[in-house]
Formats: C-alpha cells, structure tokens, sequence
C-alpha cells in the first residue's frame, strides 16, 4: 500500500522524563488528584455509580427473592455483578470527560510518558470503584444482615478491582474514541473481564461460605496473574490508544 | 453392542452436516458478494474520475453532463 | 486490482476437493461408533473447525502484534480476516457440538467450560467487528483492532482455566490426551477413525488458509475503493 498516514509532528518531548522515577510518580498523583478534585467539587460519577449500585441491588432483591438461605450462596454473585456493572458507568465517565473537554489532548502534550496518563487514569477509576466499594458493602450488610465488612473480602475486593480498572481504563480510552461510545465500552469489556469476574467470585463465594484456603488458592492465584499480565499489557500498548 | 444396541442418531448427523455446509456456503457466498460489489464499486468510481479528471481544461462545460455516464458494465469479468 | 493469482486458484481447487473427501472419510470410511451412532460422525467436522479457528485467533493476535511494531496496514488486513474466517468456524465448531449434545448429552447446551468459555471466545470476537464498525480512521481501527485481537487472544485461555477452576467436573470428552472419568460421549478411536480424523484436521487447515486468502484480497480490494472513493470526492 502506496497510502501512509499524514505524517504528524512526533512529541518528542514525551519521553525526556520517563525514566525518572520521582517525576513519574508525581505526575500519575497529580492525574489523580485531578480527577479526584474534580469529583469531589462536582460528584456527579460517585453519585451515579452509587444509586446505580444500589438499584442494582434492589433489583436483584426482588429477581432473586434473596431469602436467607439464597442469601448465603449468592450474595458475592450480587456483588460483584453490581461493581462490574456500575463500574462501566464510571469508566465511560471518567474517559468521556477526558475526551469532551479537550483534557486529553492537554494530557497529551504535558511533557510526560504516555504510560503516566494510563496509571493517572487507571489508579483513579479504581479509587471511585474503592470508594464505591466502601459504602456499598456496609450498607448491604445492614440490609441483608451478612456481615462484608471483612478485611480479607476486602482484599479480594481490591485485587478484582485492580484489574477491573486496568482492563477498564484501557478499553474506555478505546470505545471513548469511537462512533458508539457508550454502547460500545460493555460489549468490548465483559467479555474480556468475565475470567477476572469469575475467578473474584470464586474467592469471595469461598471466603463468605468459610472455604479451606486449599479450595481458593487457584482461582485466587488467577487473580493476581489477571492483574499483573493486564497491567501490563495495557502498559505496553497504551501508548498506542492515545496516539494522535 | 454389549449393553444396547446402537442408538440410530443419523438424523443428528444429517443436521450436524447441513449446517456445517449451509454456514461455510453462506461465508463463501457473501466472500462472493463483497467481492462482486467492491468490483462494481471500483470500475464506477474509476469512470466517475476519469471523466472528472480528464477533460480539466473544459470542465465547466462538461463537469455536469459528464459526471452522470458511468455506463453500468454489469459484472466485471475479474475473478 | 491486480489479477487473481493463480496459486490461489489452485488452492481454491484443492480445498473443495480435500473437503469432499474429508466428508466422504467422516460419513462413509469411518466405522460408526457403536455407543452413540451416527452422531459421533459429527466429531470430525468439529475438532477440524474448532482447530483451526483457535490457530487463526492466534495467529490474529499475531498480526495484531505485527501490526503495532510495523505499522503495515497489511497485517491489518491479515488480522481482519484472520478474526473473521476464525469466527465463521468457530461458530461451526459450537452449532456441531450443540447438535451432538442433544442425543449424547441429552441437552443442546451445558455450562460446561468448554462451551462457556467457547462461547465467551465468540462473543470476544463478535465485539472485534464491532469496535472496527465504530471508528471511521483507517489508521485508528487498525490500530485498535491490533490492541483488541491481542487482549481477546490472552484472555480467551485465562477463560478457560478460570472456568474450569470454578466447576470441579467437566462432562466435555476428551479425545486426544488425558482420560476423563467424568465425561460423557468419551469413545476410543480405531485406526481407521484416526484416518479420517487427521484428514479433517489438514483439510480444515488448507480450506482455512485458502479463505484466509480470499478473504485478505477482498480487504485489500476494499481499501483500493476506499482511496478511489477519497479522490473522487476531493
């Protein structure tokens, strides 16, 4: 093929700081910071994603008639099927903004490796997932009267989030730069997250129902490879989603 | 042979063979069509540019009765 | 548009021959299994397509790969047709194993993980089709594309163990390798059910490469008529 791409200015300035480590870390804070300002000043995600959680939960009340005895076995499904869903909410948010107001572009050209833009991004979705999280777990353990609020879950909660983020973000910052945004970012996403969701359920399903630690040290082990082989590899083909 | 006799399932096999005929004809028919398309495509667009392109000293004259003569060749012989 | 090689046609040729014989070898040479009958038949058919599919999503991210290093809209057009040839089979692979199910499994579809995580597979790639359909840019789909087909390719196996992690049994046979005590439909092959199913196995592999083929000339013609079309209205 004769036709190459219009040949467009490199940013060369992109990389002079990449391999300095404080800078690196102090520019995926300050995007961070960013975000979690601009949230708070004007709460429309958390706001969202928290009512949606909570309709979710509803509805799954009366769908699944969550007496006690259902309770104990599906209780972790409920949960994790409310995070998956009220974390695309966010992740179309959070890159939607980015896009819409030309913030992207100013990322872009800050004078930072693009992998910054990727963690900053990242780091903070998983923060509105956390937060989340948070109050969403005490408030159906009053509802239910299970008790959630336990540091190992919340352990499994953080690792399944990583991950969740890390695909997420990368996938958003995709379906964002497309015709269908919105409808897009579910159908590319499920799928490919359906292994992490399956493998945190897994776990949580063991730790609410007392399991061995024998019974979910497999799928607590594909946990943690989820989260390190999708971080990386988001790290490595991230500059490619953001290239202009 | 042992326990039962063999259960006759050779309508399951029937079907099972349809449909893996049936999906990889449809496949190599819409291979077929795209193709045909894209050829019918190309050989209208190669005659819209060439009269927009060639006669460039008259073209105000003979932009308008021109444009509209892509003259359907039907198919292309191309395959 | 440069002329049909002849190599392919050749190999057009070649395929529809090797898949009348594969059939005839799947229908008539191999001996009918005596447990499920003629369903059993249905076996060839189905790991040929499945086989090849998995290679081709493979081989996709492979190009995907290339793609992003090169920056060659030529592997993209690889990968496109690559994901799509993979997806037509695989959907064979899925229909013939469902019809087979009923009589051997007396249902059309189990949570087994095989199937979940076979149906998981299709719906990554049914997804593939649809981020390219959403981005107008050639340069940008492709690039999308590439970054689409990898994940889906990694992810696809990790599907699979992590299924397989949350059901303690499978009742998928397994044909080749390990025994499964579990399974249902499991049979052993004699030698003349090898014949046939190492037939179906190489005749899948050039009908695939021969529609790969195609398949790839057909993007490229389309990119000729995409450029065409940018002149025409510039």
């Amino acid at each position: 093929m004769k036709k190459q791409s219009p040949p467009h200015p490199p940013l060369t300035i992109n990389n002079s700081l990449s391999s300095n480590h404080p800078s690196f870390l102090k520019a995926v804070f300050a995007i961070l910071q960013k975000d979690i300002s601009a949230e708070f000043r004007s709460r429309e995600l958390l706001s969202a994603m928290l009512v949606f959680s909570l309709l979710v939960i509803l509805i799954f009340n009366f769908a699944l008639e969550l007496d006690v005895k259902v309770r104990q076995s599906i209780t972790a499904g409920v949960l994790w099927t409310t995070f998956a869903f009220a974390g695309t909410l966010g992740l179309n948010r959070s890159m939607a903004v980015e896009k819409d107001r030309g913030c992207l572009d100013g990322l872009l050209l800050a004078p930072v490796d693009r992998s910054v833009i990727f963690f900053g991004k990242m780091l903070s979705n998983l923060t509105f997932m956390l937060i989340v999280t948070i109050i969403i777990l005490p408030v159906y353990s009053v509802l239910y009267n299970v008790n959630l609020f336990r540091l190992d879950l919340l352990g499994v909660i953080l690792l399944g989030s990583i991950g969740y983020s890390a695909v997420g973000t990368l996938i958003a910052a995709m379906t964002v730069q497309t015709r269908t945004r919105d409808v897009l970012l579910p159908v590319l996403l499920f799928p490919i997250v359906i292994s992490l969701l399956i493998a945190a359920l897994k776990v949580s399903n063991g730790l609410l129902n007392g399991a061995e630690f024998s019974e979910i040290s497999a799928p607590l082990n594909l946990l943690i490879a989820y989260d390190v082989i999708f971080i990386s590899i988001a790290f490595m083909v991230f500059d490619y989603v953001v290239e202009e | 042979m042992l326990l039962e006799t063999t259960p006759d399932t050779s309508a399951f096999m029937i079907a099972g063979y349809t449909v893996a005929f049936v999906v990889m004809g449809l496949y190599v028919a819409s291979l077929f069509i795209r193709n045909r398309n894209l050829d019918r495509d190309a050989e209208m667009l190669k005659t819209l540019f060439e009269a927009e392109s060639s006669p460039s000293s008259k073209k105000e004259a003979g932009k308008s009765a021109k444009k509209p003569a892509p003259k359907k060749k039907s198919v292309s012989k191309k395959k | 548009m440069q002329k049909r090689p002849i190599l392919l046609t050749m190999l057009d040729v070649v395929s529809v021959i090797m898949l009348a014989i594969s059939t005839y070898l799947a229908l008539f040479y191999a001996p009918t299994e005596l447990v499920m009958g003629d369903v059993q038949r249905v076996f060839y058919f189905h790991i040929g397509t499945a086989w090849t599919a998995l290679l081709g999503f493979i081989f996709a991210a492979g190009a995907g790969i290339t793609y992003l290093v090169t920056k060659d809209l030529r592997w993209d057009r690889v990968g496109v047709a690559a994901v799509e040839v993979s997806t037509v089979f695989f959907l064979i692979t899925i229909m013939l194993g469902s019809i087979w199910a009923y009589p051997a499994w007396n249902t059309w579809w189990t949570w087994d993980p095989r199937l979940t995580s076979a149906a998981i597979t299709e719906l990554i790639y049914a997804a593939y089709f649809m981020l390219r359909q959403g981005i107008d840019d050639v340069e940008k789909r492709a690039r999308f594309g590439a970054i689409y087909t990898i994940i889906g390719g990694i992810s696809a196996p990790l599907t699979f163990m992590s299924i397989r992690w949350a059901q303690s049994r499978t009742i998928h046979p397994v044909i080749i390798g390990a025994e499964n005590a579990t399974a249902k439909g499991d049979f052993s092959m004699t030698p003349d059910m090898l014949t046939a199913f190492l037939f179906a196995l190489l005749a899948f592999t050039i009908i695939f490469i021969d529609l790969l083929w195609n398949r790839i000339r057909l993007e490229s013609k389309q990119s000729e008529v995409d450029q065409l079309k940018m002149k025409v209205t510039n």
